[in-house]
């Protein structure tokens, strides 16, 4: 008699997997309400939040000090922050209602990071001068999306750019190089995703008919590929030939995140159903791994993108969950996952728990941002 | 049944301090199991100076302070007592009482203590560096004798993240700002005046340190440089214009509207270290030798610096952010706290082959602030996000089962907050962190943090 669970691999210990978050070591305190957003900048010192009482936040990342903030909007949440990714300048993304701010948070920069950081936004002011709006048969098309300057209040703390669409931002996503960024606003239709050129103050619909409700998108680590995820299907397209590439069926109800692996070939989904799905790009268009660790909705999950083989996903259920996924370059070895740590602290509030999760860019730290109106630093 | 009294094992005294070495070896005793600290303590006193006022010694046998009776200790560790014990004895570490706090409106990032030479006792100042911008001195009465004024820096953060006296009249400070400034302290006029602004960081200045005979200033950045400065404005060249706050036009708007306007002379470095990878939390001048230097950085390396070149003679790679740094000088040991909530002591001469010398653990969050105890080469302060400050002492360690650890140890005592009743708080310290320790032979241990005050500790019986 053969023991069947003796066939089976064996998963590493996981105190052989180290370093990876275990403890909560700061609490990032003074929001009002829910925080929905959180963005480590690429320097790793700072982190930066936004929630439901219209504020983004900075906070000095090991004291949890508040050093920054400003209220966007009186009646929108703040849904999305994300640090544009470019460690000579230095920009913060915010969406609140229908508009993105790029944020220039000149208190915490030097003079010459100050003034190269103005420079990328200010660009794009003589590139969208030299080039009038498009007429098509004499009738001036209302474009996708109205760049402006955000009016003194706002500028006086550095918000200096505000790009206007025609429905609620729910996501931001920079492509690497920190020229495009891509916004998601589910209730837009036609009008859902949304590819935006900073230096040329320009936003692009490349999707005139989406095939379900826009969930999140996000530019390929490397290649022209963008990915899409609707309620329950993910397709990849070729941006440079303007075609569908794949479709990922994760076997989902109901999508509420994603990430790419920064190898490009793998990636992580998170649902409101509970389940964390992995897909390995080279397999299969079905799943190659479904965890179930979590009693209530996943609503973001996050590869770590500085060299650590480590994931992290945040639940209604109050907790993160941490995971080691090694990715092999060897087509022929599948990825190896092992769930590490439950990380506990955050506080249920009306049901939502964890609503957003990133890592440092090198250490094994990832910070989350509560319902309970904290973010916590974990490492 | 035999009375554990009457049971007796046999002993030798040993210590390593030449200042208390016995006149003459005692040999191997027979000591009842009985006995603890107090009683040992006296036998050491009756053999080394019978005639005068006992010295307070404490006893260690295998790296471990002895804290019951010999009897105990010898059945917890499975010892027979056949075998003749080595008791080593060390002047005591005694318990530090809580003596003071000295409140502030904001987080103390900073503290340091002017003692020695020519102030009086009693008459020694504390410095402490604020979030709120401000460096402030305190009499022991913990009276603030004096405050700066706020930096007109073109509408940045002014929170400060440390501070040091260069003399009895000159403190630098530095913080969020970038600036590391330097300030001419009057105890007459009480006042705090800035008289020298020093430009060369990109990021935020966590750690200076200062030669005082050389009146130099070693600056530590996030921009993962450090920056050697003299206190004296003439000897630095120009500042570099692109870092001037008044630079770029929005900014020299915004600074000519804030208030008050005043002029500070601005300069640039002497020369900038560069080699570590991400932000240096800390650095040092090697105390017998203030043409090297030593700094810690989150990029994991400990550095070692020759300022006459300005070149990385030698880099020691751990396997995580390091985030303090202080000198056992007579052990050859560099500290360093780490994020992974221990200290560990590296030995930075070449001929070192370990990485790790010792590890101490203890600690339940990142290890942010170092010193050394002015009266004992062995022992160790250090300051946590945990909300403690901790007493270590390097001989009371043990072997670690990990590899390349080498040996570990545990803290002595734990100083915990006054403002949180002198409890023990969650792990992530919140509202209690520890942001600085100070350890002065005058006035004793403090530690400053996120409660707002510099709490002084002072030991019993010194
Ligand atoms: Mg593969």
């Amino acid at each position: 008699n053969i023991d069947p669970e003796s066939l089976l691999p064996k998963l590493p210990n996981p105190e052989d997997l180290k370093p990876f978050p275990t403890t909560c070591s700061a609490i990032f305190r003074g929001q009002e309400g829910r925080v929905r957003s959180v963005s480590f900048d690429p320097s790793g010192i700072f982190v930066a939040s936004g929630g439901d009482d219209g504020y983004v936040r900075i906070w000095e990342l090991l004291t949890g000090r508040q050093v920054w903030n400003v209220k966007l909007s009186d009646e929108e949440a703040v849904d999305s922050v994300k640090w544009r990714p470019d460690r000579e300048a230095s920009i913060l993304a915010a969406a609140s209602g229908e508009s993105i701010y790029m944020i220039v948070p000149f208190s915490i920069l030097s003079p010459d990071m100050e003034q190269a950081s103005r420079d990328v936004l200010d660009a794009g002011w003589g590139y969208a001068a030299s080039k009038p709006s498009t007429t098509t048969n004499s009738v001036t098309k209302e474009p996708p999306g109205k760049w402006s300057r955000p009016g003194t209040r706002l500028e006086a703390k550095g918000v200096l750019l505000q790009t206007m669409v025609r429905s609620t931002v729910k996501i931001i996503n920079w492509h690497r190089k920190g020229d495009y960024f891509a916004t998601v606003s589910p209730r837009g239709q036609s009008t859902a995703v949304a590819i935006h050129t900073l230096s040329k103050h320009l936003t692009q619909l490349p999707f005139r008919r989406l095939k379900g409700i826009a969930q999140t998108a996000q530019f390929h680590p490397s290649k022209a590929i963008f990915f899409v995820a609707t309620r329950n299907t993910i397709r990849s397209y070729d941006l440079a030939k303007q075609e569908l590439v794949k479709i990922l069926q994760p076997g989902a109800k109901w999508i509420s995140s994603i990430d790419v692996h920064p190898g490009g070939d793998n990636i992580i989904v998170g649902t409101y159903d509970k389940r964390l799905l992995w897909h390995d790009l080279d397999l299969s268009t079905k799943p190659y791994k479904t965890l179930r660790f979590h009693q209530e909705a996943i609503r973001a999950v996050r590869f770590h993108q500085g060299g650590l083989p480590l994931f992290a996903d945040a639940s209604d259920d109050g907790s993160l969950q941490v995971f080691h996924g090694k990715v092999v370059g060897d087509l022929m070895e599948n990825a190896t996952i092992v769930p590490l740590k439950v990380l506990k602290g955050h506080k249920v509030k009306s049901r939502l728990g964890v609503m957003d999760v990133d890592w440092h860019p090198r250490e094994p730290w990832c910070v989350s941002a509560g319902a309970d109106g904290t973010c916590r630093l974990w490492s | 049944m035999e009375s554990h009294a009457e049971v007796k094992v046999p002993i030798r005294l040993t210590t390593r301090d030449p200042t208390i070495e016995l006149p003459q070896d005692a040999g191997v005793m027979l000591v009842q199991t009985s006995l603890r600290r107090p009683q040992l303590s006296s036998l050491v006193n009756s053999l080394l100076r019978p005639d005068a006022n006992p010295i307070p010694f404490d006893i260690l046998v295998n790296g471990q302070f002895l804290r019951t009776t010999i009897d105990e200790y010898l059945t917890k560790n499975g010892v027979s007592a056949e075998t003749t014990l080595e008791l080593e004895y060390t002047r005591a570490l005694v318990p530090p009482l809580n003596v003071s706090s000295f409140e502030h409106d904001d987080w103390v990032s900073a503290v340091d203590v002017l003692s020695g030479g020519n102030v009086q006792s009693g008459q020694e100042r504390i410095l402490s560096a604020s979030y709120d911008g401000l460096v402030r001195v305190w009499d022991m009465s913990g009276d603030v004798l004096a405050t700066s004024q706020a930096p007109n820096n073109g509408g940045r953060v002014t929170s400060l993240k440390t501070a040091r006296w260069i003399s009895d009249k000159k403190i630098v400070a530095a913080g969020l700002d970038n600036t590391v400034r330097i300030y001419k302290y009057d105890e007459d006029t009480r006042t705090i005046t800035t008289n020298l602004e020093l430009f060369s960081h990109r990021w935020g200045v966590e750690d200076v340190a200062v030669h005082g005979p050389s009146n130099r200033i070693l600056s530590a950045s996030s921009d993962s440089t450090i920056s050697l400065f003299s206190a004296n404005a003439k000897e630095n060249p120009a500042a570099p214009a692109n870092l001037l706050p008044n630079s770029t036009a929005a900014a020299n708007k915004r600074q000519k509207l804030s208030k008050p306007e005043r002029t500070v002379p601005a300069r640039g470095a002497l020369s900038k270290l560069t080699g570590h990878t991400s932000p240096v939390s800390s650095v040092i001048f090697k105390p017998d030798d203030a043409t090297v230097a030593y700094s810690a950085s989150h990029d994991h390396c400990l550095k070692t610096w020759d300022l006459t070149t300005s070149a990385c003679v030698d880099t020691r790679t751990t396997g995580h952010s390091l985030l303090s740094l202080t000198a056992l000088p007579k052990l050859n040991l560099l500290a360093t706290g780490t994020s992974a909530r221990h200290i560990t002591l590296i030995d930075p001469r070449a001929s070192a082959t370990q990485i790790s010398v010792m590890t101490l653990r203890g600690h339940k969050n990142a290890a942010v602030s170092l010193d050394t105890d002015p009266n004992n080469e062995n022992s160790l302060l250090s300051g946590s996000h945990d909300g403690t400050a901790q007493i270590w002492d390097v001989r009371a360690v043990r072997p670690s089962d990990v590899q390349g650890e080498g040996q570990v140890g545990e803290s002595i005592y734990t100083i915990y907050r006054d403002s949180a009743g002198g409890k023990p708080v969650h792990a992530h310290g919140e509202g209690a962190k520890v942001f600085s320790v100070r350890w002065d032979i005058e006035v004793g241990i403090l530690s400053a943090g996120e409660d707002k005050r510099v709490q002084i500790n002072r030991q019993m019986g010194k």
